[in-house]
């Protein structure tokens, strides 16, 4: 088993940033990478993708059943008549939380993520504290998460193993229920779909 | 377990302390993140084109570069040097000499080389359509070897290259709880061995089964795994 690990030895060869940068000009100069494609990537993800994308479909779940079942029994198939695409959802499922049952998903071997339905990950999802815990102890890591389980709630968790990626169905909060479509998507963070916290009350 | 834990292969590694939790917390902390972040989807195609072959030179980093302090694109971009070097896109230690840095800085002189995986530890091959566009989802004209309800064990990964099968399910008892698409075995495309395409099936453990006397209660873990890793529990030795 591993054990405890030094996370204060000095990082490679001096900043992350000068190291980055003269890697950057040497792949500029052998013809392999092209500048200006890192800005267009790096923008679509950090604004045309994020949690909005799942959130949407959470919280129309929530206003329709018919869709809920659609998307719990076959998500690939929502997805495509939805018009999303995109990296890593080849195969998704969708994890219903209710009273007495509740998912949570991580990637213990990577950091696999719905990168099209919920964004680029946070640090936190794909770090070893998270990836290494939440499979052996997981109601003490939600807990010191901030969410508190019930003892009699089943914890049921999701590792990301093979291509299929997970996302959690929150519970919807008291009070929503007369509240439309962008107000709902609003109440659906990312972490909630990830299952280490509750859909926000309104 | 007998040999030391991958440096990856993290389920249930103990020492691990606090989560460091942001609910608040952007994708990006830096701008040499983004730099990684956007250089990668350019190098791959150079580099690591098959499905599982940048995982596994992730995996194959020493573990100080692995769980380095800069973290996730740190670690990125250490897999990223070593691949360039690997396809001799750059000449051994040619970053660190453009850094003015002492030779042996750089992620490539610690790298494991890949593990030369025998084809006969791998489930053999079948002819199966590649679909036109870029997936790792195949068709497999024959059927599942498990059913939902078959109780299943996976004894270990004996081919000793780059694996999907966490270490923390190994030997343990799980139900197959549902059949997902057949995919390309990664196990054997990260080495360039063919395809060999699988059923996947999720396996649910209770956790005392993971964990015997210190699990929680009430938990379950679902992990999904490639059917050439499981036998019927009833006909595992």
């Amino acid at each position: 088993m591993t054990e405890k690990h030094d996370h204060t030895h000095e990082t490679n060869a001096g900043s992350s940033e000068i190291r980055t940068a003269a890697l950057e000009d040497l792949l500029v100069e052998k013809g392999l990478v092209d500048r200006s494609r890192i800005d267009s990537l790096v923008e679509r993800f950090e604004h045309d993708l994020g949690p909005m994308i799942g959130a949407r479909l959470v919280a129309k779940a929530w206003l329709e059943s018919d869709f809920q079942s659609r998307l719990v029994s076959d998500a690939d198939e929502v997805l495509r008549q939805e018009n999303i695409r995109g990296g890593e959802i080849e195969h998704v499922e969708v994890k219903v939380n209710e009273p007495g049952i509740h998912n949570v998903v991580v990637c213990t071997l990577c950091s696999c993520y719905p990168w099209a339905l919920l964004g680029l990950p946070p640090a936190w999802y794909k770090s070893p504290e998270y990836r290494a815990r939440v499979v052996r102890e997981p109601r003490k890591v939600l807990e010191e998460m901030g969410l508190s389980l019930e003892p009699d709630t089943e914890i049921r968790v999701w590792d990301s193993s093979s291509e299929t990626r997970f996302l959690v169905l929150p519970e919807q909060p008291a009070g929503s229920e007369d509240l439309g479509m962008e107000d709902l998507a609003a109440l659906v963070t990312r972490d909630s779909m990830i299952g280490v916290a509750k859909a926000l009350s309104p | 377990m007998n040999q030391k834990r991958k440096v990856h292969d993290l389920g249930g590694a103990l020492g691990w302390g606090r989560i460091p939790y942001d609910p608040q917390e952007e994708p990006f902390h830096e701008e040499w993140e983004r730099r990684v972040f956007g250089m990668i989807f350019q190098v791959l195609p150079h580099t690591a084109v098959r499905p599982g072959e940048f995982r596994y030179a992730l995996e194959r980093l020493a573990e100080n570069d692995y769980f380095a302090p800069d973290g996730y694109y740190g670690r990125w971009r250490s897999a990223m040097e070593v691949l360039l070097e690997e396809y001799g896109h750059f000449e051994t230690g040619e970053l660190d000499s453009r850094l003015a840095v002492p030779s042996g800085t750089g992620a490539g002189y610690r790298v494991q080389s890949p593990t030369a995986v025998n084809e006969k530890d791998l489930p053999p091959d079948s002819p199966t359509p590649i679909p036109e566009h870029r997936t790792v989802r195949r068709e497999l004209d024959r059927a599942p070897s498990f059913q939902i309800g078959d109780r299943v064990v996976a004894p270990g990964n004996t081919a000793g290259g780059h694996t999907r099968l966490p270490e923390y399910v190994q030997g343990a008892p799980g139900v197959v709880v549902k059949i997902h698409p057949a995919e390309v075995l990664p196990d054997s495309t990260a080495h360039g061995l063919g395809e060999r395409p699988q059923h996947v099936v999720s396996v649910a453990y209770q956790a005392r089964d993971l964990w015997g006397d210190e699990a929680e209660e009430k938990v379950v873990i679902n992990v999904d795994l490639y059917e050439n890793y499981l036998q019927l529990e009833a006909e595992a030795q």
